[in-house]
């Protein structure tokens, strides 16, 4: 084992021989990691505000502006009746009118209540089958003296059209930056193998196996996708954070931070640092221990 | 021990017939000088005996390895019985004479304190010991040479193979290299050297193998060698 130690800080030092490839190999693998981070913070909070919006099940039916309120609370009946609703509620119009009351002043307000409430009359109504909806929908337009219906529907089916959008659009360029960071950490090690021939042909020349040869080499791609990985997972923290906080002054709503769902995360983009970096490095030497590495006498 | 029976070796990539028809057979602990002009097939002699090149026909048997079938992951296990000692030293800069030896050591796998205990005692045997911290540039050729020497020997191969081991170092200390080559061969070690230094080959009596155009030219026990 205590070659091994010997391996792990040549490792090390080809590292800080090689600053500047792998810097650059660090920098693109963090590009690609964050990306992916981001995409995954995305996607779990777009699912949660689609599933918080549909688990209220609620729709709203407005009634004729003309209505009066007797005759409104008699419309409940009749939308009760209607397939699949469950339940209804009343939603008297001076009781909607106060929550824009903070809005408007109480100067205005005062101007908008009893008859010069400028509101419909309404009903929340709760379904039975939710993949009934349209259907269900198309019957309460069809009771007299409803005007419209409202849900969430259509903002949840937005918001999932774009993160999966966003999704797919994240998927293509993390596959592209994963294979530019393979590339660069591919290269990173050869140059670092290049500069080390010399070493290499006299290891080679008293007997060292080429799995001894590669163990530097393959640390150096491991240690650069860690480091990347940590980077990363910080930025990510810091990001999530502050998109979340800007995020809350706009539409408030119980995001998933970070530090909720990180273990996962943190596991796959240290795993995924490992493999890129180990498979980058495994690339080249393989190149390298059949070529020019292979000769001893006349290199 | 080598064996070379019939081996004949072909470059396919530019048709050069470096080894015609070559049989020869080197015992254990014997000292033998390989010697020829440049282009003769010394280089590709040597090739074939590290397994860095495999011959067009012919077997090879190095140190009871079949080198024609042998498959490249056992070529390690090869070149581990053998030391080999360059021309031009091959000794790594940035390191020191000790540290040159100790990663022989540490190539194959040895272990801390085997290192510590070893690489003094080489260092004394090749009369270096007081220049254990020096760094290569600060030595002579001389020295440089005995380095690479004893980085050959830390291993305790059963052969050294040195390729032209005075051609960089000065005439009166090429003859104290092989000097203490003939040493090391008195404690059991099989030598092959290369070179084409005759007078220093002949003042030592030992056997030697002529190489002309690819083919053995002449072998013999004593100093009647053919002059080229």
């Amino acid at each position: 084992m205590s070659s091994f130690g010997y391996l792990i800080k040549e490792g090390f030092k080809n590292l800080a021989h090689n600053r500047l490839m792998s810097l650059a190999s660090i920098g693109v693998l963090i590009s690609c990691l964050v990306l992916t981070g981001s995409a995954i913070m995305l996607t779990i909070n777009v699912a949660n505000i689609v599933d918080s919006v549909g688990d209220t099940n609620v729709t709203k039916v407005f009634l004729d502006d003309n209505m009066t309120k007797l005759e409104a609370v008699y419309k409940g009946k009749e939308l009760k009746e209607v397939d699949n609703i469950v339940d209804v509620q009343f939603i008297d119009k001076d009781e909607s009118i106060e929550a824009y009351r903070e809005q408007l002043g109480d100067e205005v307000f005062a101007n908008m209540t009893g008859d010069d409430n400028p509101l419909p009359y309404a009903y929340s109504i709760v379904m039975d089958d939710l993949s009934k909806y349209d259907d269900t929908i198309a019957l309460i337009k069809n009771v007299p003296g409803v005007a419209s219906v409202s849900s969430h529907r259509d903002v949840a089916a937005k918001l999932t059209s774009l993160s999966s959008f966003i999704t797919t659009m994240s998927l293509w360029i993390i596959l592209a930056l994963g294979i530019i960071s393979l590339f660069i950490i591919s290269n990173t090690i050869r140059m670092t193998m290049f500069s080390h021939r010399f070493e290499i042909s006299i290891m080679k020349s008293v007997g060292a196996t080429n799995a001894f040869v590669r163990v530097p080499f393959i640390i150096e791609g491991i240690v650069i996708g860690l480091i990347s990985a940590i980077i990363s997972i910080v930025l990510i923290f810091v990001l999530s954070d502050a998109i979340i906080s800007a995020a809350r002054n706009i539409l408030d709503f119980p995001y998933t931070r970070f530090t909720e769902v990180m273990w996962p995360i943190i596991g796959i983009f240290c795993a995924a640092g490992v493999v890129v970096g180990a498979l980058g490095s495994a690339v080249s030497i393989r190149r390298f221990l059949t070529h020019e590495g292979n000769e001893v006498l006349g290199w | 021990m080598i064996e070379f029976n019939n081996v004949s070796k072909v470059y396919a990539s530019n048709g050069v017939h470096a080894l015609d028809n070559v049989s020869l057979k080197i015992d254990k602990g014997e000292m033998v000088f390989i010697v020829g002009a440049s282009g003769a097939g010394k280089s590709t002699f040597l090739k074939l005996i590290m397994r860095e090149e495999k011959p067009t026909s012919g077997s090879i048997i190095v140190n009871n390895m079949h080198l024609e079938t042998m498959r490249r992951s056992k070529v390690p296990y090869l070149r581990r019985t053998m030391g080999i000692v360059f021309q031009d030293f091959r000794l790594i800069s940035k390191m020191t004479v000790y540290e040159n030896v100790a990663f022989a050591m540490r190539c194959v796998g040895k272990r801390n304190d085997a290192i510590k205990k070893r690489v003094p005692y080489i260092l004394e045997l090749v009369g270096l010991a007081d220049k254990a911290q020096d760094h290569p540039s600060e030595l002579s050729g001389g020295e440089q040479q005995r380095v690479s020497l004893a980085r050959a020997l830390v291993n305790n191969p059963e052969m050294i193979i040195a390729d032209e081991p005075t051609g960089n170092i000065d005439p009166e200390m090429s003859y104290e290299i092989i000097e203490l080559l003939s040493e090391i061969n008195k404690r059991g070690t099989t030598v092959l050297i290369v070179t084409h230094e005759h007078e220093l080959v002949k003042s030592f009596g030992k056997r030697v193998i002529t190489i002309d155009d690819g083919r053995v030219v002449s072998d013999t026990a004593d100093d009647r060698f053919v002059v080229i």
